[in-house]
């Protein structure tokens, strides 16, 4: 794993994708979730991925979390060609590259806030109660640590997996619709988290239908029927 | 740095006590597959003693007589009993043809009526001469078991026999009816038969426990050893007790592998249900960077854990059912069957086992996102 990351040091872009295509088989053929798409995103940099339902911009996050393989097409991330790597090392990559914030919060629904931190502990190298106690306290949770999953508020599962994504210092945060099932107070509360790992250097990708949510970002992807249909800084009208 | 206590083994816990119902509803599958497992292996293995006990009911399977109306030699009982063993019984007949006092010829039989209870329990007695009775006291009548059929020769409770010019005086102590020859006969016992006649038995009956093929080594032991005596088979008990024997023990190994298919397959499918609504768990795990060995052993390790308490439940609630079916059917006891428990926890583990790692090699070959998406 040394010499993936090692590799990554350099100028190369974090994360390069070329000619990424993938199919999906279905009754009525195959369906193209994503074109042949291109895009290079910097080290920390915070780029935002729009686009309307079905336009493939969870499959790009999957495929970026190697949570999925494209058809074809290469993934380049900390220099790393992840088609290349084992299931194994895969496995691997992931655990140590690649932090998940879902917008279903997927956590593990019987073990407590604490626990679901220590999940990812325990499979990344060794567990430290310590350290994701403070984790859950750096998300405002450090008095929900024994509560279940059900127990906890939709924004509150949201924060104990953002503590999750971050336990094992991860550098690219993806970040799938973060807000999409939060009321107004706790889309505030996701926001500046995500500002604040920005700020700290964090790579993040983040997909989102939330236009007041796309602008905290640095760069505005829009994806449409599988393909970039415009990039723009935020804040910048689009360009075809 | 404070570890935490946080183990696969902790995970499998949290995981169960979560979801009781579920893990409730896998226990009682494989604790049913164990105890139907356990039954079906204890009864089977209990079946070849508990049949041959059955038809030990129905009467002796070997008869011995005197050649040409004489008796047997007086040690040739001892003998017999030393080369069938102590399991088998054996009861000894003497016969002779008396008068009643109108002349009416009777058959007159002298047994040991302790040895034909056991052996002829089929037998319907309206009350068994008890030991005492049977012996012969100065003055008073012996006690008599009198066919129905015979009674029609005798006029009244206290009767007597001439045989050779000896009289005896009898009283009807009790009445027989087993359907055959024995309700035109009158028995007394040996003897006060051998006091009366001078004659010892010469016929014995043996019921011997064992298959066709121990009863036929033991008729020629038996043939060999009393080269004067006239041994026979009754054909008809032998033969049709090792039929039924191999029969039912057919019937019982088809329904043992039929009965374990059916249960082994209603468990592979609970199981496999349990484990494959938790596809989501996978691939969150997956997410977080657990390897494919790591998330198999925590379903394995789950999967086994219940097939082990499953197995020690099932074996204990098996081993009372086939109690009861032997107390209930056989009228005996069949004790628990030691040798079955590894055999069981065996069969939980491997249809445990089989139900978990199906459905994982299905999870392994589909891409996490898949799995998030609820596919």
């Amino acid at each position: 794993m040394a010499t993936i990351l090692q590799s990554a040091v350099g100028s190369e872009a974090l994360i390069h994708l070329h000619g990424l295509t993938r199919e999906y088989a279905s009754r009525a053929g195959a369906v193209r979730a994503l074109d042949h798409i291109s895009l290079t995103i910097e080290r920390g940099e915070w780029v935002a991925v729009m686009g309307p339902s079905g336009s493939g911009k969870s499959t790009l996050v999957n495929i970026l979390g190697c949570l999925d393989q494209p058809t074809s097409g290469s993934v380049r991330i900390a220099g790393t060609n992840v088609h290349q790597l084992s299931r194994q090392e895969l496995d691997r990559f992931r655990s140590e590259t690649i932090g998940f914030i879902f917008q279903q919060f997927h956590l593990i629904p019987y073990l407590t806030a604490l626990e679901n931190i220590l999940l990812a502990q325990y499979f990344h190298s060794m567990t430290d109660e310590e350290e994701a106690r403070r984790a859950l306290a750096s998300v405002g949770l450090g008095d929900r640590a024994t509560h279940l999953p059900s127990q906890l508020s939709g924004g509150e599962q949201q924060r104990v997996c953002i503590a999750r994504a971050l336990i094992n210092q991860p550098p690219i945060l993806l970040a799938d619709e973060p807000t999409g099932n939060l009321d107004a107070t706790n889309q505030e509360i996701v926001q500046e988290h995500l500002r604040t790992l920005h700020r700290a250097g964090h790579t993040i990708v983040m997909v989102t239908h939330d236009p007041e949510m796309a602008l905290l970002a640095d760069r505005i992807v829009d994806l449409h029927h599988g393909r970039i249909a415009a990039e723009r800084r935020a804040g910048v009208t689009p360009q075809k | 740095m404070k570890r935490a206590r946080f183990s696969l083994g902790y995970i499998v816990r949290r995981s169960l006590v979560h979801r009781r119902v579920r893990s409730l509803a896998a226990l009682l599958a494989l604790t049913v597959s164990a105890a139907v497992a356990t039954t079906l292996l204890t009864l089977y293995v209990s079946l070849n003693r508990q049949l041959h006990q059955q038809f030990r009911a129905f009467g002796a399977n070997i008869l011995l007589t005197a050649p040409n109306g004489s008796t047997l030699p007086p040690e040739t009982l001892a003998t017999v009993r030393a080369i069938a063993g102590p399991e088998s019984r054996i009861v000894p007949f003497a016969y002779a043809v008396a008068q009643t006092t109108t002349g009416a010829p009777i058959v007159v039989a002298g047994t040991d009526f302790t040895a034909a209870r056991t052996m002829d329990s089929w037998w319907q007695v309206s009350r068994w001469p008890d030991a005492a009775a049977t012996t012969t006291t100065v003055g008073s009548p012996v006690a008599a078991m009198v066919g129905t059929r015979a009674q029609n020769f005798l006029h009244s409770d206290d009767f007597s026999l001439t045989y050779n010019g000896r009289t005896l005086t009898l009283h009807t102590a009790a009445t027989l009816h087993t359907g055959a020859a024995e309700d035109s006969r009158i028995l007394i016992s040996l003897a006060a038969f051998t006091a009366w006649t001078g004659q010892g038995a010469s016929t014995l009956e043996v019921q011997a426990s064992g298959s066709a093929a121990q009863v036929e080594a033991l008729l020629h032991r038996l043939r060999a050893a009393l080269p004067g005596v006239q041994v026979h088979a009754v054909r008809q008990l032998v033969e049709s007790e090792g039929r039924i024997v191999d029969r039912t023990r057919s019937l019982m190994l088809s329904s043992l592998v039929l009965i374990a298919l059916t249960v082994g397959i209603c468990v592979l499918a609970t199981l496999t249900a349990s484990v494959l609504e938790r596809r989501r768990d996978f691939a969150i795990m997956k997410a977080l960077g657990s390897t494919q060995h790591q998330v198999a052993l925590l379903f394995l390790l789950e999967a086994a854990l219940l097939a082990l308490a499953g197995a020690a439940a099932g074996y204990l609630l098996g081993s009372l059912c086939a109690f009861g079916i032997g107390a209930w059917n056989f009228h005996a006891t069949i004790p628990p069957l030691w040798q079955a428990a590894p055999a069981v926890l065996l069969l939980n583990l491997m249809v445990a086992l089989l139900a978990a790692g199906l459905p994982m090699r299905i999870l392994r070959t589909m891409e996490p996102a898949m799995l998030l998406r609820g596919e």
